[in-house]
């Protein structure tokens, strides 16, 4: 029955350690068994990883490191690996050589050209003060000094200072992006005075160590400098593409061989989640009751029979993990439990309810034939670019079909009234908050029979009296009590005031003090469905304007034409967006805070068999 | 055109109820919307969840909308 998950059962698996390898390929072929975490305690340890796992923990991690270096990502749909272990530790040793010697060898250049960067630029102060780069060699006889200092004017006192102490030098001076640079040559025996008279100028020491020892002119060697780095960078530019047809040579091979490694990690390492003892293991878990039989058949034939399988169905307490189970048009709804929370084992699986109801109310808030018409298509479009979220998009084609069904019952095409509507959204809008609120109190209504049932289940038929019918009881007391107030029918008002009384009183029994202060959660729930028309009216009141805004344009005529022609397209386009989001969030936040605040638990662990990748 | 002031006055008191209900409703949601943001930094999987909370509050602007529809009907009768 679709409105149950997937009956389950225990199972415990037991044997010797020889045979936990064999046991651990075939469960990961089988994809059947939802392991249950082993804690350790005193009676067994966890296991220990299979041997392999070590060597493949390395594997991977170079291969990893392999796709980060080559800017490789994981696309998902991996390849098939038909080689083993070995090979793929040769080939990538052989691959991240390559890669390296590459590497090194980039870095290398990245080195030589940011060194000879350095020398044009000594070269260039050279030139400024006309100086070869020999001069700059160490001399027996003559002290040396090159660097900056503050400006134009220090020059000459320096000159003057020096002249007062020796005649022995010789003072040269350049501009250097705008800083004043000298070269000082002087008698060896007069350096510290002469240093002495520099400092007091600002002087800052600049080495020529990348210029020095080169031969010939400072020009001549600028042009020298700039010939190697252009070389180097078209060596680099080589060693790019190089590098480049690395990456495309290689990347099947990394992806597949990723994949691979990635899932025989995963056999290797599932001992980690078993109890062992030292010359046993013992593995308990879940399997769907259905294919018990056969799974256990396939288990004990890779064993030969020297391996004990134990199976029970679930207890009452146990946290069993949740496979919903629905027939293939509800499936796709399936997607907004997983969202929000997999209902827990025992309660009923409100997956087809939200089929019933989600679509009727995306549909009554989009309610327009071309919107729905044309977001069925935008959807259609969708889904055959991207397979991968296919139910969302199997979930919204539905709702948009029902909008479509909806556009003719409001009569509405891209906002106009094409036929006769059986409800007018935009002229009538009382019809409708009543329609829409004829919803809540249904959905409403709905949500606490399921929680009646729940309840009945799990707690007896007593607590579900008193917490969920109790509710029910309430709506209709206050009904009794409104209705003769608004003159519809002529009642007492004592029989609406005892409902009311025993209402209070079961919610009391039922819930608590809690469910007496919120009581009026219900009608606030009920009036959050005038939602549906809400959400209908704004977006059919943006279409009219639109609609009414590129008619004046129409009527102008000439080139406004095409401006009224912008309007629609631009106008329509925006309003469907923002109503495809509205319905939906809307949609789905009536189900998950009004519906689902009746009855669901949820919290259990979705089921996730081994071996079975998502 | 000439308006009686008590209609002058039933139009007003639907805007404000609509008006400052939607200055609430949006004031609720940017609260959740950066708590929701900030969820969604550290773990990008709560979207969906986090979509759902920011969008809990817009109730209020519907009461506040229901209200004003009836205030206007005060008008026609």
């Amino acid at each position: 029955m679709m409105l149950k998950p997937q009956q389950m059962s225990r199972v415990i698996i037991t044997g010797p350690k020889n045979l936990q390898e064999q046991v651990v390929k075939e469960l990961h072929s089988l994809k059947i068994l939802h392991i249950a975490d082993h804690s350790r305690n005193e009676m067994a340890d966890i296991g220990t990883p299979l041997e392999s796992a070590d060597r493949l923990s390395q594997a991977l991690v170079k291969i990893r490191s392999l796709m980060s270096a080559l800017g490789i990502k994981k696309n998902g749909n991996g390849l098939e690996h038909r080689k083993g272990l070995p090979e793929i530790e040769m080939a990538s040793r052989k691959l991240s050589e390559q890669l390296n010697t590459n590497l090194d060898e980039s870095k290398k250049i990245d080195d030589k050209v940011s060194k000879l960067n350095a020398a044009a630029q000594e070269l260039e102060i050279l030139k400024s003060l006309n100086l070869p780069p020999e001069a700059l060699d160490s001399y027996k006889s003559l002290a040396s000094f090159t660097g900056y200092v503050r400006d134009k004017t220090s020059v000459e006192s320096i000159r003057a200072e020096l002249i007062r102490i020796t005649d022995k030098f010789m003072l040269l001076s350049g501009d250097v992006s705008g800083k004043t640079f000298i070269g000082l040559f002087a008698d060896e025996k007069e350096k510290h005075n002469a240093l002495d008279i520099l400092s007091k100028k600002g002087f800052s020491a600049f080495n020529f160590s990348n210029a020095q020892g080169m031969k010939g002119g400072a020009v001549a060697n600028i042009q020298k400098t700039e010939t190697e780095i252009k070389k180097l960078q078209k060596a680099k530019l080589d060693i790019n593409e190089g590098v480049e047809r690395l990456r495309e040579t290689y990347k099947g091979f990394l992806l597949s061989a990723d994949s691979y490694l990635e899932e025989q990690l995963e056999k290797a390492e599932a001992p980690l989640k078993f109890a062992a003892t030292s010359s046993s293991f013992l593995i308990k878990g879940w399997i769907p009751e259905n294919q018990l039989k056969a799974s256990i058949d396939r288990l004990n034939m890779a064993a030969r029979n020297k391996i004990y399988v134990h199976f029970e169905p679930a207890k009452k307490n146990d946290k069993v993990p949740v496979k919903l189970k629905n027939p293939k048009m509800v499936e796709p709804f399936e997607f907004f439990m997983g969202l929000y929370s997999m209902p827990s084992y025992r309660e009923l699986d409100p997956t087809f309810f939200i089929f019933l109801s989600f679509p009727i109310f995306f549909g009554m808030m989009l309610g327009d034939v071309g919107y729905g018409v044309l977001s069925l298509m935008l959807f259609w479009a969708i889904k055959k670019k991207m397979p991968s979220a296919k139910s969302l998009l199997n979930v919204l084609m539905i709702s948009s079909f029902i909008s479509v069904l909806f556009g003719f019952f409001f009569g509405e095409f891209f906002g106009y009234e094409f036929m006769h509507p059986v409800i007018s959204r935009e002229h009538d809008m009382f019809s409708l908050m009543y329609l829409a609120i004829g919803f809540g109190i249904v959905h409403v209504n709905l949500g606490l029979i399921i929680g009646m049932v729940n309840e009945w289940k799990s707690h007896g038929m007593m607590h579900a009296v008193y917490a969920k019918l109790s509710w029910i009881i309430l709506e209709i007391g206050v009904a009794l009590l409104a209705l003769p107030y608004l003159k519809i029918i002529t009642l007492s008002p004592l029989i609406g005031a005892i409902f009311l009384g025993l209402s209070i009183l079961m919610l009391l029994k039922g819930e608590g003090v809690k469910g007496v202060i919120e009581l009026p959660s219900i009608f606030t729930n009920i009036l959050s469905y005038a939602r549906l028309m809400a959400i209908g009216l704004s977006s059919v009141i943006l279409a009219v304007i639109i609609n009414d805004s590129a008619r004046d344009f129409f009527h102008e005529g000439g080139f406004l034409i095409i401006a009224g022609v912008l309007i629609l397209i631009v106008g329509h386009g925006i309003n469907i967006m923002l109503g495809l989001l509205g319905s939906f969030l809307h949609s789905l936040r009536l189900h998950y805070v009004e519906f689902f605040s009746k009855f669901f638990q949820g919290g259990a662990k979705r089921y996730q068999p081994f071996g079975l990748k998502e | 055109m000439a308006v009686e002031l008590s209609t002058g006055l039933i139009a007003l008191a639907s805007g404000l109820a609509i008006g400052a209900s939607a200055i609430a409703a949006a004031w609720a949601e940017k609260e959740i919307g950066v708590a929701a943001v900030g969820a969604m930094a550290e773990k990008e999987e709560l979207f969906g969840k986090g979509l759902i909370l920011t969008v809990i509050p817009e109730t209020i602007v519907i009461f506040g909308l229901v209200v004003a529809i009836l205030i206007l009907n005060l008008a026609k009768g």
